[in-house]
């Protein structure tokens, strides 16, 4: 297990140097420039001003140069200093991060016990109404884009029922609690601050029930077919005609076997979840890294959206390795081979 | 263009704050769309960033509510202007202090003054030309290279806020030649300010949200109301929501077709000309186009579009640009100077420039959209106009970057753009005559091209008088109408504001002060 983890980790960091090189080569590539996108319309026309730009942010380098840097800097963890915000972008990813992770969490938590639910019922009741139902329901939570649905949310939820906020974390004016995760939710709960643990609660169901809606889609649709291929197997039929009672054969017999797609399409989603707090942090003004990286990308702000993409991969290498254990515990085989 | 205390009546504050310490907690929420890059003035140049540096610093001058054809007392209690027009002499209000309690002494001016143009930020050009000095403690003198109209509405810019210099000193600020790579002062003042203005800054997230807190001992006439003040960024579609569920009390960023039937009971709408000019030109260099450097086809150009066209597209509140200063400010174009689509005579000169067919192409940025109005919408309507009388138009839309990139190395056949104004006068729309800042290198408009339109702007600089200064910017604009630059339309600054909210006027520079806010 041990070596298996390390070539991962191994392969993780290879993976991660590769994305640096072409993030940084296509940031380079877009056409542009990002002085001309920091500063004014007056400011860009003093040449003393630009240079100083330029100078302060290391681009008056050749382009392979500025990379030798910026690869130099990335291994003792330093991420460049944003041109944006004008804070190093590793303290930037910091603050920003765990408000996404906080909704990527309450995403994934939503998305795997709505979408396993639906897709054991529709598996269960197969070719029945309620199977149809889930299927039309799941197949809209995959197609439907995602700021419509974030829109169309905020009128049903907060203007026409007035139940839910739609927009930030908190109630405005309220303050945050005492930092110890950096997610509101969980450091409000863990200093058993109700009020702002409310607070906090209300404000994430939308976006979190937003971006959960393709996820919840995909994994339902997966569950389903998962199901009905482990249903199928001998032992299944052997196991009801031993007189199983339904509820052991479901869960102890076909979940089990199952889990292994799920766990795959889970990990896959987790990108999706991440590109989609782009969208979704903008229309709910979550204060999470999709707002930063949306707003770093308009400003060709490069050190900002190379921190971003390289925090995203290792997030992904490390979302994948993670998957790849849970295989091997669910079904050694897969260790072995 | 005072625009609330006309709503349903409501007689109850619009907080939504609790009680809490010795009075009324009051918090006001305002919804904005960011364009914000810093809270330490020498910095802040972008539209959040004023309604922010307004509320956290005072300037020497300003101006009230919605009129800028005035400047008022605001850290100078008076002063003078000398005889040549080139040296102003401001004393301090003594009852000017920080918000620390310390009083703001010339030292700070000149300390601040001096910052932002060795900073070499996006403001620093405000300060080109001039020199400050303080003779004594409560006397300030701005000699100007130049006779500038513009100075005192210069001064009045919120990023020429006044600094608690021996504050910023602490945290690493310098008014030195070489600020631009000594200062390391701007983190501090994003996390705190040091300014005398109405309020204080609680927390700053550039992309998220700002904070403010009363500054209690503020020392101006006009005690601010709310006890803390709340700007979000927040995506335009949901701004109306939040007003309308009184989660905030006023939004900036909708269109006039969002707010069209919400006016009445418990919120207010209006809309307004803002601040905006949208603007087209043709490239008067051959080598970049033939047809867009043709005098008749520039005519056939400018008599082709169908400007209540686009008016329809800005919606209501929106008004047909006369010329390209704005009509707030003084020298603005009556609407009867508005040029008319005239069909017959865009196809005559389109005819007497020889035109091919060939497709010319209009470049504008398709990622933004300001005031509800999309370039992307605006040009594709262009073109339908252009295509009525002949002009085969190609739509080149890019992010703003790109095409910025393109217009100042005046690379665009036709630039579609807009412009706010730098600082509230009239001489700022020079940039557009041959050799300015636009005119000159985005449209390749050469000096030496037009002496009659050149002469004007040399008059216009020297002119003092206030009545003459609006007859030659006029008479420049007349003459700029007849050439590569075509003003478009002011398209509407909406509020949409919950009816109790009192105080709220739109001014060009800052578009709201919170502190006026009750």
């Amino acid at each position: 297990m041990v070596s298996f983890i390390g070539r991962r980790l191994v392969a993780g960091v290879l993976l991660v140097v590769g994305i640096s090189f072409v993030a940084f080569i296509l940031t380079n590539l877009v056409p542009g420039d990002p002085a001309a996108a920091a500063l004014g319309q007056r400011a860009i026309e003093d040449p003393a001003t630009v240079a100083a730009f330029r100078a302060k942010y290391g681009l008056d380098e050749p382009l392979w140069r500025q990379y030798l840097i910026y690869l130099g800097n990335l291994v003792q963890g330093d991420l460049g200093t944003s041109q944006q915000t004008r804070r190093p972008v590793g303290a930037d990813i910091a603050k920003f991060l765990p408000a996404t992770a906080e909704l990527a969490l309450a995403a994934i938590v939503i998305s795997l016990v709505v979408g396993l639910a639906l897709g054991i019922v529709a598996a269960v009741y197969r070719d029945r109404f309620l199977d149809s139902l889930i299927r039309v329901l799941s197949l809209g939570g995959v197609s439907v884009p995602t700021f419509w649905l974030a829109l169309a949310a905020s009128v049903v939820f907060s203007v026409k029922l007035g139940w839910l906020p739609s927009t930030g974390q908190l109630d405005p004016g309220m303050d945050r609690p005492t930092d110890i995760t950096g997610m509101v939710l969980v450091d409000s709960l863990l200093t058993g601050n109700w009020e702002t643990f409310g607070s906090a609660l209300e404000h994430i169901i939308m976006p979190a029930v937003v971006l959960a809606a393709y996820t919840i889609g995909m994994i339902t649709r997966f569950t389903r077919a998962s199901m009905l291929e482990v249903l199928g197997n001998d032992y299944i039929r052997a196991a009801r005609a031993k007189g199983l009672p339904e509820r052991t054969v479901l869960f102890r017999h076909v979940l089990r076997p199952a889990l292994v797609p799920i766990i795959t399409v889970t990990g896959l989603a987790l990108g999706s979840l991440l590109s989609g707090t782009v969208l979704v942090e903008n229309i709910f003004s979550w204060p999470g890294m999709g707002q930063y990286a949306y707003k770093s990308s308009l400003a060709l702000d490069l050190p900002a959206v190379m921190g971003v993409s390289i925090v995203i991969a290792v997030i992904y290498v490390v979302v994948n390795l993670v998957v790849d254990i849970l295989y091997s515990v669910i079904d050694p085989r897969i260790r072995q081979g | 263009m005072v625009l609330a205390a006309c709503g349903g009546g409501s007689e109850e504050n619009s907080s939504s704050g609790t009680s809490g310490g010795g009075g009324a907690s009051k918090t006001l929420v305002v919804d904005a769309v960011f364009s914000l890059k810093s809270a330490d003035p020498a910095h802040n140049y972008e539209p959040t960033g004023q309604i922010v540096a307004r509320a956290l610093y005072s300037t020497l001058v300003t101006f009230a509510g919605d009129d800028l054809t005035k400047v008022v007392p605001d850290l100078a209690s008076s002063w003078t202007t000398s005889e040549d027009g080139k040296t102003y002499t401001f004393t301090l209000n003594p009852a000017a202090k920080f918000s620390d309690g310390t009083p703001v002494t010339s030292a700070d001016v000149v300390f601040s003054l001096n910052r932002v143009a060795n900073v070499k930020g996006n403001p620093s050009f405000l300060m080109d030309g001039l020199t400050v000095s303080a003779p004594d403690a409560t006397t300030v003198v701005v000699e100007s290279a130049t006779v500038d109209s513009a100075v005192l509405g210069k001064l009045a810019n919120p990023s020429l806020g006044i600094l608690n210099s021996a504050k910023a000193k602490a945290a690493g600020a310098t008014d030195a030649a070489d600020a631009a790579t000594t200062d390391t002062a701007e983190q501090a003042l994003n996390s705190e300010s040091m300014g005398s203005g109405p309020y204080t800054l609680a927390s700053l997230d550039l992309t998220t949200e700002v904070d403010f807190e009363i500054n209690a001992d503020y020392w101006g006439a006009t005690k601010p109301t709310y006890t803390k003040v709340v700007l979000r960024n927040v995506d335009a579609a949901q701004q109306k929501n939040n007003v309308v569920t009184g989660q905030s009390q006023l939004a900036l960023d909708l269109s006039p077709d969002q707010v069209k039937d919400l006016s009445g009971g418990e919120v207010v709408s209006n809309s307004v000309p803002s601040q905006y000019t949208f603007y087209l030109f043709t490239n008067a260099n051959p080598e970049i186009n033939q047809w867009t450097a043709n005098r008749d086809f520039e005519d056939a150009i400018r008599y082709g579009i169908d400007y209540q066209s686009l008016l329809e597209l800005a919606g209501e509140g929106s008004r047909q640009a006369a010329g390209m200063i704005p009509v707030q400010l003084a020298g603005a174009l009556p609407d009867s100077d508005s040029i008319t689509r005239d069909v017959e005579k865009a196809k005559a000169s389109l005819a007497a420039s020889g035109y091919d067919g060939s497709p010319v192409q209009v470049s504008y940025p398709s990622d933004l959209t300001q005031n509800g109005v999309s370039f992307t919408d605006m040009a594709t309507r262009i073109q339908a106009n252009l295509k009525e009388v002949g002009i085969n138009v190609e739509l080149q839309g890019a992010p703003i970057t790109t095409v910025l990139d393109l217009a100042r190395g005046g690379k665009q056949q036709i630039g579609l753009w807009l412009w706010g104004p730098d600082f509230p006068d009239a001489s700022n729309y020079l940039a557009f005559g041959p050799g300015g800042v636009v005119g000159g290198k985005r449209v390749n408009w050469q000096p030496g091209s037009d002496p009659t339109i050149e002469a004007l702007m040399a008059k216009a600089l020297e002119t003092t008088d206030a009545d003459e200064r609006v007859a030659v910017y006029q008479d420049y604009q007349r003459e700029l109408n007849k050439g590569p630059v075509m003003s478009l339309i002011q398209p509407a600054q909406v509020f949409l504001a919950a009816s109790s909210l009192k105080g709220l006027t739109y001014n060009l520079v800052w578009t709201v002060n919170l502190g006026e806010l009750s």
